[in-house]
């Protein structure tokens, strides 16, 4: 995908739209634009910063939902959530593209912009304004270099079963990194899936085999919000991402090892802070007081 | 901020008490709280119980509850309960002027039932004759709906608060992060449940206020049921498919710090009871009418006596006993809601055993000491 005008990799509005809609767009603050191939002169006389986007050639995310699926019988109550994260792990340089409904674009520009991935979102024009403010919001909060962090390590053999496993460890906020060989700075290497393992079951499994204690991030108080890390040894960024639709309060957040500062982002709701700050037993513990779409929390250590 | 935190070995529950077919989770109970020298749970009335009954406390047909009659119940309950001649001695051996008083309600089943609003009243009366002003005073709930739907408000005088822990249900601000229980039951990804935060940071004394119920989870759900589920988070986790947690659970949430030592005085509400369906009212047909209140400090007691109060009821109904863990009676909650004979869990009346084991209070019928009033 040829994009090298950003200086942080932020989603870009894919935009198939007539050029009349120029003026709506520069209203809300659009500079940059993914369209088709072929259209990207008319736009550039606009104004814009336009490149050529091949839908097709994309991997297609799903508009990010929850279904509760209350009619269908399950291993779990906890309702569904519809995420590309497990995607984005699966394949971190290949470029994708979101059709969003109305009301989905900014969470979608949050999702692919948390797991650093470059996104073409397509969104109804209605949508126009408040992914304008996502995109604000990201380019103010930057994207430190720091690398992902991980609990596990995974093999992916491309399998749809495999699949099925990094989509449920994702939605189950267990951290993995796909690799292609075992390596033994994970706490836990998945190389393959038992022939007829149960998805739900294996990554429970996988959990308890990891446990709780090791786990890199946790978060208590929403079975909606899921999660990435980054960081290194002096500091981390905590990305969560609310796939339900209404403001998590007082959401808990425990990330292992010890950082005495913590600063939060969070978009659409600048009085969030961070409260009940601790760091005990080798961990650091913080509650959110509003978690909306997408909150970010840079931890920093002490340097000495 | 470092705090430091005392981890209480709940989970060293005595062998003896956990039943063959009850695999006891793995409990980790962290609280920076202190037990007081003499924890309200059991208390100073270990193992006694004092009853009173009153026949014209309910009018059956319109359910309407007496308040002058509920006064004198309560008198006489206290004055069973601690020996004393006036009940304001009895009440003030629980209640100082400078407390801060919790009255822990369950609405649960409101508005077919719930702490009835004249006990509640004369409650907060006799608390506000021990000295505490109104404004010391809350009466709580954790669901902010079922609350509301009862207007105790109508009943108390002004100044008292009223109080919800979820505005919304499944909110935490609530809670205190710092004091939890955590357990895993069924892979639940929220492994904590904490305590309501009003009950270590406000309260200096509860009144815990539970109705007479069946449970179809439990068993049945007296003090302990309401004072451990109702001031934690996060507790439908326990329940999965036909199964739940809540024969150890309940025990473990209510020996909790500062939960324990801060309620110090039980009175169970047995004016009207529900012997199927609870905790929830589907209408009329499963509610009685014991016409009954119980006082203690020991919520064990209580609940053991309420247990037979209970199962007898079901037997008389020809109900399936609170203690049938047939699989042959399981069935969805509709058919449960009006089915007696269906079970929706696997009940855990042997909650109550439990939770005495862990020093809660006294389970051994011929050990309690029961005090029979009339009115």
């Amino acid at each position: 995908m040829p994009l090298a005008f950003l200086a942080i990799l932020l989603p870009t509005l894919y935009w198939d739209r007539p050029v009349a809609t120029a003026d709506a767009l520069h209203k809300a603050g659009i500079e940059r634009l993914y369209v088709p191939a072929g259209q990207e002169e008319p736009w550039r006389k606009q104004g814009f910063t336009a490149a050529a986007f091949d839908r097709a050639h994309a991997v297609q995310a799903v508009a990010p939902a929850v279904e509760y699926r209350l009619d269908v019988a399950s291993a779990t109550r906890v309702p569904w959530v519809d995420a590309n994260g497990w995607r984005f792990e699966r394949a971190r340089s290949r470029a994708y593209f979101y059709d969003v409904p109305a009301g989905g674009a900014a969470f979608a520009a949050a999702e692919a912009f948390a797991y650093g991935v470059e996104a073409g979102i397509r969104a109804v024009p209605q949508d126009v304004a408040p992914f304008a403010r996502m995109l604000k919001f990201l380019g103010e909060i930057g994207q430190p270099n720091l690398p992902s962090r991980a609990n596990i390590g995974v093999v992916d053999d491309g399998s749809d079963a495999m699949g099925e496993l990094l989509n449920l460890m994702a939605r189950h906020n267990l951290l993995f990194h796909v690799i292609p060989a075992a390596d033994t700075k994970y706490d836990l290497n998945i190389t393959q899936i038992p022939a007829a393992a149960d998805p739900y079951e294996y990554t429970m499994r996988i959990r308890r085999e990891l446990t709780d204690e090791k786990r890199l991030l946790r978060i208590f108080g929403s079975n909606l919000v899921l999660v990435r890390l980054t960081g290194d040894a002096s500091e981390a960024r905590v990305h969560l991402l609310n796939y339900g639709s209404a403001t998590v309060k007082g959401l808990r957040v425990r990330v292992l090892g010890p950082y005495e500062h913590g600063k939060v982002s969070a978009f659409g709701h600048p009085g969030a802070a961070l409260e009940e700050y601790g760091v005990q037993d080798g961990a650091t513990e913080f509650t959110i007081s509003e978690v909306g779409l997408y909150t970010v929390v840079d931890l920093r250590r002490d340097s000495n | 901020m470092h705090r430091r935190t005392f981890l209480q070995l709940a989970a060293a529950a005595p062998a003896a008490i956990a039943a063959a077919d009850h695999k006891i989770p793995k409990y980790r109970v962290v609280s920076h709280y202190q037990a007081a020298a003499q924890p309200g749970m059991p208390g100073p009335y270990a193992g006694q119980v004092a009853s009173v009954h009153a026949g014209k406390c309910i009018d059956e047909a319109s359910e309407k509850v007496d308040p002058a009659v509920v006064r004198e119940m309560m008198s006489k309950g206290m004055r069973a309960l601690t020996g004393d001649a006036d009940v304001r001695d009895a009440w003030a051996r629980f209640i100082a002027p400078a407390d801060i008083v919790g009255i822990k309600v369950n609405c649960s089943g409101a508005p077919g039932i719930m702490a009835s609003p004249a006990i509640v009243a004369e409650i907060v009366r006799n608390v506000m004759t021990a000295g505490v002003p109104p404004e010391a005073i809350w009466i709580y709930e954790r669901f902010e709906d079922q609350l509301e739907s009862v207007h105790y408000d109508r009943y108390v005088p002004k100044g008292v608060h009223i109080w919800a822990a979820e505005t919304n249900r499944g909110s935490t601000e609530a809670y205190d992060p710092a004091t939890y229980v955590e357990t895993t039951f069924f892979d639940e990804d929220d492994t904590r449940s904490n305590l309501i935060r009003m009950v270590g940071n406000r309260f200096t004394k509860i009144v815990n206020v539970p109705n007479m119920k069946d449970h179809g989870a439990s068993g049945v759900t007296g003090c302990l049921k309401n004072i451990a589920y109702g001031n934690f988070s996060n507790v439908a986790r326990s329940h999965s498919g036909s199964l739940t947690n809540t024969y150890s659970f309940i025990g473990t949430l209510a020996a909790v710090e500062p939960l324990r030592s801060r309620t110090v005085l039980q009175v169970m509400d047995g004016l009207r009871g529900i012997w199927h369906g609870g905790p929830f009212s589907f209408g009329r047909r499963f509610h009685f009418y014991p016409k009954r209140m119980l006082f203690g400090t020991d919520p064990v007691a209580l609940d053991r006596l309420l247990l037979d109060i209970i199962d007898d009821k079901r037997k008389a109904e020809k109900a399936v006993s609170v203690w049938d863990r047939s699989p042959k009676y399981l069935g969805p909650d509709d058919q449960h809601q009006v089915n007696p004979n269906v079970n929706q869990f696997v009940r855990e009346p042997g909650h109550i055993e439990y939770a005495a084991g862990l020093g809660l209070g006294v389970y051994d019928l011929d050990k309690i000491k029961l005090k029979s009033v009339e009115v």
